[in-house]
């Protein structure tokens, strides 16, 4: 039987403590890690078959395989803390609860790319998270794990903690480096401004989720085969309309399903409408898609930009009008947008006033073509994933839930009675 | 080369590019247009606005041709149905929220989204929400004007400020469809390159004040000309309507400006159609200057010029490469005199009154240049362009050595800069010098021994240095101190010194034999004698001459009976204006060529009103000695004429015969007597041989700084500006405007102590004079200095100086009750 390990301490008050997380086996991994070689640190992570945990589900070992080995070469690590996808909270619950192990896990990755400056970019947020890891940050530097020549190893690494400044889209990582080295957080060209090639101050930079870093840590202290015998384990972050919205940490294949019954399960007397399986980038599945596995074959299914992204579940109930997640989806991405590329400036904010248009009342037959078309015309052109996150939800409730738009249309009233009209959520 | 190169296909054009091309120039090149917005060839790609989506074959999604590299087997297509459906889906997006004010915008017939949405947009559009509505216009700055509805945020004025200018004069504001441009800070725009921001904005966002609802493009007549101010000689072409100059902007000249130009460049052109113009000849009637006719001034002149041989002549900047060669024909022949110079504003004695003017290296070569060494220039001050050039090879990896008594605006972008207490530029050029050479050093003119050390290592490690001299440097009380290092650092390294002092067209003056030691060409005068005489068919005095300082020293001794200046203004520029004083006191007689009243005017018997470059056509010379075609664009006013018609016209008087039909006569003659003259040709200058180092050389730093005492304890020093309010940049509203209130740099070290706060008043006095200035107090000097900006009527800073003398021992004291009473304005108010 596979142990659940990711959340395993996540609620011992001390496990932000050095000795009470050494006494945990903290810091094991690390040890371990440095006895290795970097490339026989990198091996052990690739052959984990660990996966990015920040969206895109790349292999991380092979993330840090393009990063040049030459020790001349300057590199960094940077960890992505910007977590921001919504409906995505699981890396400030792991920092919050076991700071240490993210803090065991960077100097385990910086080690393994032959790092000497290792970044967090954390989001603005995230105070209780900062406090935690600020503390943590001291205690293992104090302990000798950051410093200089790390436990006689002659590894040295220092740690720099940032935080962002507020933009959704400073979690894309070429953005996320623009905003580090202080200007407008705006995503880079790739190519040429692969991270791995030309990353942070145009060095070969590694640029890791948090969660990916837990897994390195845990990886190193147990060994990948122990590793691949879990699972592999997967942290999703589940809420909307369950009982107990939260961190869960299930088995990669989950199905959608299963997932809801974790978290306790629809309200009483209500019925599943919809989800998104990914956070708000990802598209929205219908109850026909219950069965479907909460794994990376989501992007196989025939429904476009279905994915399991952040692994966010949100999960959405016979109360919800569609049109109006639909809307208030838009609008996030209307008001993140950082305004480098046109499709995603100007599509985001014309699709917005369309639905602001549908929503008081004055939407006309033609939209949903007009939607679908601004939709197309946002797919495929814009710069970066964030505009190209907007179509997926619109196209997909467009979908499944066109009688929604067409009640609006026709009737001015919302098929889930109590949404009134021309108003705001929550106005019965 | 051979194999570095890669061969696809582009619709059905097969095309072999360089490795690294892209997409979109790959096309270009086979004369297929890919639409683009946000890219410009002179800035690497960004891939903001994807207008230039194209399709490429097992590509699965539309790749933008701006930022895709060709590779070899490439299959592009750039006009199929989803390509096509693409660029309309951008163009509609890009006009949902442009106002399509196009009736009224000055961009209207020469706009890229205009041109584009015609030629690839499509015919209607869906969009029927509300536009956005911005208050418009904004004003971000004396010259800039931002109108955000405009604006589809192509990012490439922020850009050009960020890569081409290095100056990050407009910066990105907000985020996603709130985004806009500004100014960091919302102050008024920082810059002196924003013109060009205008000219490559895509829509009618960025509009320059002085144009706005003046001309549509299509009723301006473009007329390539060069631009005349700073001596760069960049490529403008001015766009005239009904004989009035609508705007300049600039013209392609790879050698020069590439295709920018500076904002002087763009907004000088106003003092042209101004209505101080002089018209009419002046002669001096019962102690005043009264109209006349040509021949009335001109039979007065002759009647001067023959009573004897004692003439002085000034002049030159102004001039065309013909104007200046007629002259020297005319005052070394028919008025045989020896004594004519350009460099009217030269210290007597300097290396500025000796060494030659101007670049030995051409202005193209300055990216090949590993290390720089800049002495004493304040480079964007004095020739703006050039610091693109140097810009772009700092890009390239050149790292720039700055040694200046005040810093450089640029100077972030400067790897080692020596800023030095004024008149000490020699001591750290020769400790630079000999630390580069393994020597030691210690702190020399304030500037630290371990900045000197970094400097050097990075000196001795050049191996294609560019060493260029300004006229911080060359003026300075210890210029030849400072020449002589510099001439030792360059033997070491087998490079020629390059000489950064001369304005306007101070170059085709020295090629045309404007000067007192040497003929066209810059061949000593007595060589070329017999050449001369057989040509101009006449005697020709080969005497050297007197150069400007002396000629000035002459006519207040008494020795010349008649001074003759020709587009010159040495009330306001001689260097020593004590000596001027006397001389215009005590001149007998003097005719002035202006196209403006001039203080020297003023003082004038005669005075001829004559035409100004854009109306001229002929050639001038740069500072590297290239020479450019130009063109007249509108006429003169009144009876205004060239200064060699005013010339020719004056020999007939003497019986001579010196007739030409038109500029490309004289050019033809000058093209005779100077090998490699033509068109396009580099002409540099060259030494002046026949004038020993003079032994009255200024003052050392030493001996002039020890005239600092207890009375008198900082020491002045003046500067050029670029914005500077001179005679014909004070006739631009627009430079006017840029040029804001003069301000003198005093260091917060002196201020303090003597309750002078940034923006006082103060009352700057020497042991000769004392004149009124706003103080700035900042750090870009060393304490014990206070700079002085030139060329402000306001701050006749040259009443503080003694004779030829380039510092002046100073005190200040502010003047509180006045400063503090007035509302401080900031410089170039919006």
């Amino acid at each position: 039987m596979a142990e659940f390990f990711l959340l395993k301490y996540i609620r011992e008050p001390d496990q932000g403590e050095l000795d009470a997380y050494t006494a945990r086996g903290g810091y094991a991994g690390l040890q371990r890690a440095l006895g290795l070689s970097p490339d026989d640190v990198t091996a052990e992570v690739d052959q984990s078959g660990l996966r990015g945990r920040g969206g895109a589900g790349f292999p991380t070992g092979r993330k840090w395989k393009f990063l040049p080995k030459d020790p001349a070469v300057t590199k960094y690590l940077v960890v992505n803390a910007d977590e921001g996808e919504p409906g995505t909270f699981k890396d400030r619950t792991l920092m919050e609860g076991d700071p240490h192990r993210l803090i065991e896990g960077i100097i385990i990755g910086s080690y393994a790319i032959g790092a000497h400056l290792a970044f967090i970019y954390l989001r603005r947020e995230f105070h209780g998270a900062r406090e935690k890891l600020t503390h943590a940050l001291a205690q293992a530097r104090e302990a000798g794990w950051i410093g200089p020549n790390i436990k006689g190893s002659g590894f040295d690494l220092e740690i720099v903690m940032a935080t962002g400044a507020g933009a959704y889209i400073a979690g894309e990582e070429t953005a996320l480096l623009e905003s580090l080295e202080g200007h407008r957080a705006m995503p880079r060209l790739k190519p040429p401004f692969y991270p791995a090639v030309k990353g942070l101050y145009f060095q070969p930079t590694a640029v890791n989720n948090v969660e990916t870093l837990h897994h390195v840590a845990w990886i190193l202290a147990r060994g990948h085969q122990w590793y691949r015998e879990q699972g592999p384990p997967i942290l999703y972050s589940i809420s909307g309309h369950v009982q107990r919205p939260g961190v869960y940490e299930l088995r990669l294949g989950t199905t959608i399903r299963q997932a809801i019954d974790s978290a306790g399960g629809l309200r009483p007397g209500r019925t599943f409408k919809a989800c998104f399986p990914g956070g708000s980038s990802s598209a929205l599945l219908p109850a026909a898609y219950l069965d479907t596995p909460l794994d990376y074959d989501l992007a196989k299914l025939d429904v476009y930009g279905s994915m399991l992204g952040s692994a966010a579940l949100i999960v959405m109930d016979d109360t919800t009008d569609i049109v109006e997640v639909v809307a208030r989806n838009v609008e996030f991405y209307r008001d993140e947008s950082c305004g480098k590329c046109t499709p995603c400036r100007e599509g985001t904010v014309w699709l917005s006033q369309v639905f602001d248009r549908l929503r008081s009342g004055r939407g006309r037959p033609e939209d949903l073509t007009l939607l679908a078309g601004i939709s197309k015309d946002m797919t495929g052109t814009c710069f970066c994933p964030l505009g190209e996150s907007v179509p997926p939800c619109l196209n997909a409730s467009l979908r499944f839930f066109r009688d929604e738009y067409e009640q609006r249309i026709s009737t001015a009233t919302s098929q889930v009675g109590h949404v009134a009209l021309a108003g705001r959520p929550g106005v019965a | 080369m051979g194999e570095q190169v890669v061969t696809l296909q582009i619709d059905t054009t097969i095309v072999t590019v360089p490795k690294g091309t892209t997409v979109y120039h790959a096309a270009r090149q086979v004369g297929i247009e890919i639409p683009i917005f946000c890219y410009h060839d002179r800035m690497p790609p960004l891939g903001a606005c994807r207008m230039c989506l194209v399709q490429v074959e097992r590509q699965p999604k539309l790749q933008t041709a701006c930022t895709l590299e060709a590779t070899h087997g490439m299959v592009v297509h750039t006009a199929t149905g989803e390509v096509s459906e693409a660029q309309q889906a951008i163009l509609e997006l890009l006009l949902i929220n442009h106002p399509l004010d196009c009736p009224i915008c000055d961009k209207g017939g020469e706009c890229p989204l205009q041109d584009q949405t015609f030629k690839f947009g499509p015919g209607r559009s869906r969009f029927v929400e509300e536009k956005r509505d911005f208050a418009k216009p904004v004003s971000l700055g004396p010259v800039l004007v931002l109108d955000r509805e405009r604006c589809i945020l192509c990012w490439r004025c922020v850009r050009f400020g960020e890569l081409v200018a290095g100056d990050d004069a407009l910066k990105g504001f907000e985020r996603g469809f709130h985004s806009e441009i500004n100014t960091p800070f919302t102050l008024p725009v920082q810059s002196k390159f924003i013109g060009n921001t205008i000219g490559i904005c895509p829509v009618g966002a960025l509009t320059a004040k002085p144009y706005r609802f003046v001309a549509r493009p299509w009723d301006n007549l473009a007329v390539s000309s060069v631009c005349t101010h700073c001596g760069l000689g960049c490529a403008v072409s001015f766009d005239v309507r009904n004989g009035a100059i609508m705007r300049t902007r600039p013209r392609e000249q790879p050698a020069i400006n590439d295709i920018w130009l500076c904002d002087v460049g763009f907004f000088g052109h106003a003092y042209v159609g101004h209505s101080d113009r002089l018209r009419r000849p002046l002669v001096r009637k019962e102690g005043g200057l009264v109209e006349t006719t040509w021949d009335d001034a001109l039979d007065r002149i002759a009647s001067r010029l023959r009573n004897g041989s004692r003439v002085g002549v000034l002049g030159g900047a102004r001039l065309t490469n013909e104007d200046a060669y007629v002259a020297t024909r005319f005052f070394r022949g028919i008025g045989g005199t020896p004594h004519l110079d350009h460099r009217v504003d030269a210290p007597a004695g300097s290396p500025s009154a000796v060494l030659p003017w101007g670049m030995t290296t051409a202005i193209s070569d300055i990216a090949t240049a590993d290390v720089i060494v800049l002495v004493g220039c304040d480079v964007t001050e004095t020739y703006p362009v050039l610091w693109l050039r140097m810009k772009q090879a700092v890009d390239r990896g050149t790292r720039i050595i700055a040694v200046t008594p005040k810093a450089l605006e640029v100077s972030r972008h400067i790897a080692h800069h020596l800023l030095h207490a004024y008149g000490e530029a020699s001591a750290v050029v020769q400790a630079l010098q000999s630390a580069a050479q393994g020597g030691l050093t210690d702190e020399r003119g304030g500037v630290s021994a371990t900045a000197i050390t970094a400097a050097a290592a990075t000196l001795a490690g050049a191996a294609r240095p560019l060493v260029m001299v300004g006229r911080l440097a060359l003026d300075a009380p210890d210029g030849w101190a400072t020449v002589r290092e510099l001439e030792e650092l360059c033997r070491h390294r087998t490079v020629a010194l390059n000489v950064l002092r001369g304005k306007g067209n101070a170059f085709g003056a020295a090629l045309a034999g404007f000067r007192p030691d040497a003929g066209p060409g810059g061949q000593p005068i007595a060589v070329m004698g017999s050449q001369l005489e057989r040509i101009w068919g006449a005697p020709v005095n080969t005497a050297t001459g007197m150069g400007a300082a002396e000629i000035i020293e002459s006519v207040a001794n008494g020795k010349l009976d008649v001074l003759y200046v020709l587009g010159a203004d040495p009330a306001t520029d001689a260097a020593n204006r004590g000596m001027w004083t006397e001389a215009a006191a005590r001149v007998p007689f003097m005719v002035v060529h202006d196209a403006f009243l001039t203080e020297t005017a003023r003082n004038a018997d005669v005075v001829l009103p004559v035409l100004v470059s854009p109306e001229k056509d002929g050639t001038v010379s740069n500072l590297e000695g290239r020479i450019q075609r130009i063109h007249a664009a509108v006429p003169g006013p009144g009876e205004a004429r060239a200064d060699w018609q005013i010339l020719t016209a004056l020999a007939q008087r003497f019986g001579s015969r010196l007739v030409y039909d038109g500029w490309e006569d004289i050019f033809a003659e000058l093209a005779a007597l100077v090998p490699g003259v033509s068109l396009e040709a580099r002409v540099p200058a060259r030494p002046f041989p026949a004038l020993p180092t003079p032994q009255g050389s200024a003052a050392s730093s030493r001996e002039q700084g020890d005239s600092k005492s207890g009375d008198y304890p900082l020491i002045a020093f003046v500067g050029d500006v670029l914005f500077d309010q001179g005679t014909m940049t004070s006739r631009c509203p627009a430079i006017v405007d840029l040029s804001g209130v003069p301000r003198a740099l005093i260091h917060p070290q002196d201020a303090e102590g003597r309750g002078i706060h940034d923006g006082d008043a103060v009352a700057v006095t020497s042991p000769r004079s004392t004149i009124m200035v706003r103080a700035q107090l900042s750090t870009d000097i060393q304490p014990g200095g206070i700079y002085l900006p030139r060329g402000f009527e306001g701050i006749p800073v040259a009443a503080l100086f003694d004779g030829s003398m380039t510092l002046a021992p100073v005190r200040i004291v502010a003047m509180t009750e006045g400063a503090s009473a007035e509302p401080r304005k900031d410089k170039g108010s919006r």
